[in-house]
């Protein structure tokens, strides 16, 4: 395989860059300092809106990037869309376990507020668990194998093996679980709680944390594809 | 024809050499009874839900998969018979010979857990079809999944216990569908108007891993 010598286009790289970060600082001001209306109970948690829900769509995004570099392996992509998969499980992962730090903090101020509930098998929560916990086994897999070109064969089948079975989740969890997140088990819908006003700043949020997915995840994958050009071996 | 002929003779040959040692058999015997013991032991002599017996059991069948089944492929790897098997029969002839021989070996282990189950712990089962029917199709499903990954796991060099690390994440869906579907069966009530969501997420959850298994195995398999 050639060594990934244009693995990344450091100039798109620096530009989108760069552009994610004053959209993030005008979005996380705006997310702080724009007045919203005050809800009861949810009073100024409610900004929490702005970072928790997107870190799961980062995190989704995350995994589909994931998956696709991962059967581009199995086509023949060679060392370097194994290391855009597994660099993109790595990045999901940080917006991950981010989700569900901001899940459980939000939660402890609202639903379970009074209470000594940290942790509750919502299905949405369930889903992230895990896919960290697939994503852990992932890890786990990859330094069981040490010649390269077979860690990243099987690397990719344990991924698309697991992106297959999740989707059942969707199916199974809502029916076994309840949910006290909007839009579920006929909670109101997200649009017709959220003031014009928040929706003007989240889905910019989700724009940003989604930019800020493909910047740390790039960065990583230049700093993977430099070490293998060093060392032929990408986790070196 | 000829795919069914492999099939067989791969199928045929792990029965002939776990006739001769009885390795598998005889370790899957020993931990079912011997979790179970300690399962009677720890939950004592009080009366427990069906829900929780029914926990108990798949926890039960889940780690004997995990530990019984990671041998089949691990095996060929260490008697060095991979290649002969490359050269003779093709990639999916394996996997299905492999996944017989893995689902036989888990209906042994629904049929002795259950035995033992009702045995010690008393298991009242109110509806034995329902519960005959999620064994199978649970059974099933676990044996495609464990299956491939203990193909994965031959593949790797340090392989310990890494069955049930892997493969855990991927069942749990099924857990929650198969305990949904036992304590249906023990429970009895409305028959089986309860059990026919998990039933059909089961058979579901089998036929796409079999499926994704299938399609993906010939990857694990050449080099």
């Amino acid at each position: 395989m050639k060594p990934s010598r244009g693995a990344v286009n450091v100039r798109r790289y620096r530009i989108v860059r760069n552009i994610v970060l004053i959209w993030l600082t005008a979005m996380i001001l705006a997310a702080f300092l724009l007045d919203i209306p005050k809800i009861n109970i949810l009073e100024h948690t409610a900004r929490n809106l702005y970072f928790h829900v997107p870190m799961w769509f980062s995190m989704m995004a995350a995994v589909f990037v994931s998956a696709w570099h991962s059967l581009q392996v199995l086509r023949g992509g060679g060392l370097i869309r194994d290391i855009r998969a597994l660099q993109a499980a790595r990045v999901g992962t940080l917006f991950g376990l981010m989700g569900l730090v901001t899940g459980i903090w939000w939660s402890k101020f609202t639903w379970y507020v009074g209470t000594d509930v940290w942790w509750n098998f919502d299905p949405r929560q369930t889903m992230a668990a895990l896919q960290l916990l697939i994503y852990g086994a992932y890890f786990v897999l990859r330094s069981a194998v040490e010649e390269p070109e077979r860690r990243s064969r099987i690397a990719a089948v344990y991924n698309l093996f697991a992106v297959v079975t999740v989707p059942f989740l969707l199916y199974v969890l809502p029916r076994q679980l309840q949910s006290l997140h909007p839009g579920a088990d006929g909670n109101p819908a997200f649009s017709e709680i959220t003031a014009p006003v928040m929706r003007l700043i989240f889905y910019p949020a989700v724009i940003g944390f989604i930019g800020l997915f493909w910047v740390l995840y790039t960065q990583r994958v230049r700093l993977a594809s430099a070490r293998l050009r060093i060392t032929r071996d990408p986790e070196l | 024809m000829d795919w069914l002929y492999g099939t067989l003779a791969v199928l045929e040959k792990d029965l002939r050499l776990e006739l001769r040692s009885r390795y598998a058999v005889n370790m899957l015997i020993m931990f079912v009874v011997s979790s179970l013991f300690l399962v009677a032991f720890a939950v004592g002599q009080d009366d427990i839900e069906p829900r929780l017996r029914a926990g108990l059991l798949w926890i039960v069948i889940f780690f004997a998969a995990s530990i019984g089944l990671g041998r089949s492929f691990v095996a060929e790897e260490e008697r060095g018979t991979v290649l002969l098997l490359r050269l003779n029969v093709r990639g999916s002839m394996v996997f299905a010979g492999k996944l017989i021989f893995n689902f036989l070996l888990l209906l042994g282990v629904d049929v002795l857990a259950v035995a033992v189950t009702s045995l010690i712990l008393g298991l009242q089962v109110q509806n034995p079809l329902i519960l005959a029917s999620v064994l199978f199709l649970g059974s099933l499903s676990l044996a495609g999944t464990t299956t491939l990954l203990a193909a994965i796991i031959s593949r790797a060099s340090n392989r310990g216990p890494l069955l049930p690390v892997l493969s855990f994440p991927l069942l749990i869906v099924l857990l929650i569908s198969v305990v949904n579907g036992t304590e249906a069966a023990l429970v009895g009530g409305d028959g089986w108007a309860s059990a026919t969501e998990s039933i059909v997420t089961i058979a579901g959850f089998g036929g796409v891993v079999i499926t994704t298994a299938v399609l993906l195995f010939d990857y694990v398999w050449e080099d």
